[in-house]
């Protein structure tokens, strides 16, 4: 999996960039550089997916990359990927990460998880001492309180969260591989969670690639669950752990009312806002929102005429390609370039 | 009301462990004390019961922050509410309620780190406090694995201090550590109480082999053979892998077991360990493991052990439940030369002081060096702490020194394993104890029966397989 990821971000910096670009995405730099190519690349959902990989792994892995003839460095780190490297990545599935969003944070909501499992386990089996799985004295203080708040005494926490889990994952994109994986990374009474290595000696995998899996099921789990209300529990959990603030806060208020229904027109009226300033909004969730979809102000024929124009004039140049699809406003020209080609 | 009448009040046990009475006594007559007591035998109850009795808070300095997390829990488990942990973990607004009612607390837990913030000590300075507690006081002691620098000024804050009682715990020292107890916290004439070290039901076993490969050979067919729990000790994470590999390719329940895992993997493999569903853990020998399991039956070293109170306090995991259990020292011809080689690995070296010096005149912060992993923490903790005490040459000196004295360590270990006399007399002689009775089956040199304390490994232990994640899923919450 591993390899695949690296593969598919090597694809998307075929010769614009060095090397170390994808090394950046997947440890989640704050530079603007990092940020920028994330933008322009589409490279939302590798960024910091392995915020402690070794540059040693990272770099053993581009040695086996040339060794396969995948691709070529050069001395300034620039590279290119050469035929067997593209056909090879056209092969990788299509992954589901999300790490523009969490970077990181779906440790935390396992963290809670792991914590809140362990607890009502050994209540289940009336054993009140034992040791932590999280040491982490805030995540011990947040497991505590959320215990208290749901009067857990009562013993009827555990059905609760059984149901939801159960419920979620059932229907849940992921193998039921990847499923137990995730299972066996909790731990309650007289049942020891799996260490990595021993996960993946059963999957035959590496255990980067475990872990890999695992943070993938993470990212579709979060998402489904705070997408919908029908998770309280983990909704509760997974609470104030997905990245908002990627837009301006103007941007974010036009966002929320365009989620519950309104129009451009109608979100201006509700602001007292010029038209042409929500659709710079519009432009900006394009750019940043990797989830926002055009699609309602641009078909997809015309998104690919903007882009045959844009390598056929060999620009970006909103002048020139609005003389050349004439047909077309200036805003939906806008928002095809800033989502870029997908 | 007697103490016994006490401990059954605040504690609910009925009579106290071993040396307990005797340490608590000493602190009520406001005697300094340092008690060493192995872990798992009731350290912290010699300071938890005068606290109740002396109404006065008590202070306990504690050197790692998990350590001082459990036992701030445990009280709490106890019932208690005046509890509290002053240290890094609070925020600015926590920590300064806690100090303003600092008096209030029965316990305050608290990190070496946190005593030398200026506030801290003041607010400590106008208390009355009934006793100071520094918990595994062999971190003060330079010549021990687990050096805090932090510790040492903490010595320099008690001197000024008008203060309490003192008492030292440790789980084991040597002579020379506990000296250095002695010395740098200034106690006064203290009570000293140790634990009798011999275990009579471990005996020792040693078995010397022509070199690694034999060494390997033999262990492969030894764990084949007999049964567990047991844990073998190695000198690297490497080869602690390799061994693991290599008996689970064999069938044999195995996990490695050493700080290169995440705190989550340990605490699952001492889990499994712990709930039989492993027979054989392999660590590296650097790693503590606060692991608590009762009936360890075998211990075995590939490698030798750094010195003989590491070596006394791994065999010691063995037969807590009181039945018998075996320890095993492989040795083969030289390896005291690779422990010393791992015991001074983690040391600065001469090359080490210069390049903090040339960064020094560079004016960039010598921190710079652990950032680009030029050495290790430990090693880092120990440099910065003697460059800023004293010169070059005096802390290259020192530095060799400690060399030196790790090599002797090493050297003494060896003794031991080449001894023709009895090991146990040597082992308990070596702590300044005397052997009262030889057990049977004391020694190598007294002569062990192997078949009458090892139990033949019967057929393969099942294997534990994976259940599908609905199933896993009811059995974590609802048990089966």
């Amino acid at each position: 999996m591993f390899h695949q990821i690296l593969l598919q971000i090597f694809q998307k910096l075929n010769t614009e960039r060095t090397i170390s670009a994808a090394y950046h995405v997947l440890k989640g730099k704050r530079s603007g550089q990092t940020i920028q190519d994330i933008g322009l690349f589409q490279l939302h959902q590798y960024f910091g997916l392995l915020p402690k990989l070794p540059r040693t792994t990272f770099d053993e892995a581009v040695k086996l990359f040339m060794q396969n003839s995948w691709l070529k460095v050069q001395e300034s780190g620039h590279f290119h990927m050469e035929k067997l490297g593209l056909q090879c990545a056209q092969q990788t599935p299509t992954f589901f990460f999300d790490g523009w969003h969490y970077r990181g944070n779906e440790h935390v909501f396992f963290a809670r998880l792991s914590l809140i499992v362990q607890s009502l386990s050994h209540q289940t089996a009336a054993v009140r001492s034992f040791s932590p799985i999280s040491r982490d004295p805030s995540i011990q203080a947040w497991v505590r309180s959320f215990l208290q708040d749901h009067h857990y005494l009562q013993g009827h926490l555990q059905q609760q969260l059984l149901a939801e889990c159960a419920s979620v994952l059932k229907n849940l994109p992921v193998s039921a591989g990847s499923k137990q994986l995730v299972l066996y990374r909790l731990s309650g009474y007289r049942l020891p969670g799996w260490t990595w290595q021993q996960l993946a000696d059963e999957r035959k995998e590496s255990v980067l690639d475990s872990q890999l899996a695992f943070i993938e099921s993470l990212h579709i789990l979060l998402n489904e669950v705070q997408q919908k209300n029908d998770y309280p529990l983990l909704k509760q959990m997974a609470q104030g752990l997905r990245v908002k603030i990627l837009l301006t806060d103007s941007a974010q208020q036009t966002a929320q009312l365009y989620e519950k229904g309104y129009s451009i027109e109608q979100i201006g009226q509700i602001r007292k806002l010029k038209q042409s300033t929500i659709e710079d909004h519009f432009v900006e969730l394009a750019m940043y929102e990797p989830n926002f979809s055009i699609g309602p102000f641009v078909s997809y024929e015309e998104a690919e005429k903007v882009w045959q124009a844009s390598k056929h004039y060999q620009t970006k140049k909103l002048k020139i390609l609005h003389e050349a699809l004439k047909d077309m406003s200036y805003f939906q020209l806008r928002l095809v370039l800033a989502k870029g080609e997908v | 009301m007697e103490l016994e009448e006490l401990l059954y009040k605040h504690f609910g046990y009925s009579s106290f462990r071993p040396g307990q009475r005797e340490v608590i006594e000493a602190i009520l007559q406001e005697k300094d004390v340092m008690a060493l007591l192995p872990t798992g035998m009731g350290k912290s109850l010699c300071y938890q019961l005068p606290a109740y009795i002396l109404q006065k808070p008590v202070l306990i300095v504690s050197p790692l922050l998990s350590l001082m997390q459990d036992q701030v829990e445990e009280l709490k488990r106890f019932g208690e509410k005046r509890v509290v942990a002053l240290n890094s973990f609070l925020s600015i607004t926590e920590k300064r309620n806690v100090l303003h009612y600092l008096e209030q607390y029965r316990f305050i837990f608290t990190s070496p780190e946190m005593l030398l913030q200026q506030q801290v000590q003041e607010k400590l300075a106008q208390m009355k406090l009934g006793l100071i507690v520094v918990d595994e006081a062999h971190c003060i002691s330079q010549w021990g694995f687990d050096f805090r620098p932090d510790y040492l000024r903490i010595g320099e804050w008690l001197s000024r201090l008008n203060r309490p009682p003192l008492l030292a715990l440790s789980a084991t020292a040597t002579s020379k550590v506990k000296q250095d107890i002695r010395e740098t916290l200034s106690l006064q004439a203290p009570f000293e109480f140790m634990y009798n070290v011999d275990r009579p039901n471990i005996h020792l076993g040693r078995i010397v082999l022509g070199d690694k490969a034999d060494k390997a050979s033999w262990l492969m067919r030894y764990v084949k053979e007999t049964a567990g729990p047991g844990i073998l000790y190695v000198s690297s994470r490497k080869r602690a892998q390799q061994y693991s590999e290599a008996f689970l390719q064999a069938g044999i329940r195995t996990a490695a077991y050493h700080a290169g895992y995440g705190a989550e993997d340990r605490q699952f493999i001492q889990q499994q360990f712990i709930d039989g569903e492993l027979d054989w853990i392999v660590a590296t020998n650097a790693f503590g493991m606060g692991i608590n399991k009762q009936d360890i039956r075998q211990v075995i070293h590939e490698s030798m052990p750094a010195n003989i109170a590491n070596y006394m306090q791994e065999i010691g995991r063995a037969g807590r439940d009181g039945e018998s259990a075996l320890a095993i020292l492989l040795y083969s011809d030289g390896d005291e030369e690779l422990a010393k080689f791992v015991v001074t690995g983690d040391l600065p070296t001469p090359q080490h002081v210069d390049r903090y010096q040339e960064l020094l005149s560079q004016q960039v912060l010598p921190a710079q060096m652990l950032k680009n992993g030029e050495l290790g923490e430990t090693a880092f903790r120990v440099l910065d702490y003697w460059m800023q005490q004293e010169t070059t040459e005096q802390v290259r000196a020192r530095l060799n020194h400690l060399a030196l004295e790790k090599y002797r360590a090493v050297d003494e270990m060896l003794k031991i394993i080449q001894t023709k006399d009895c090991i146990r007399e040597h082992l308990v002689g070596y702590f300044g104890q005397k052997l009262q009775k030889k057990p049977e089956n004391c020694c190598e040199n007294c002569g062990i029966h192997y078949d009458e304390i090892k139990k033949v490994r019967l057929n393969e232990e099942k294997k534990i397989e994976m259940v599908l994640w609905e199933s896993r899923l009811q059995q974590l919450l609802l048990g089966n």
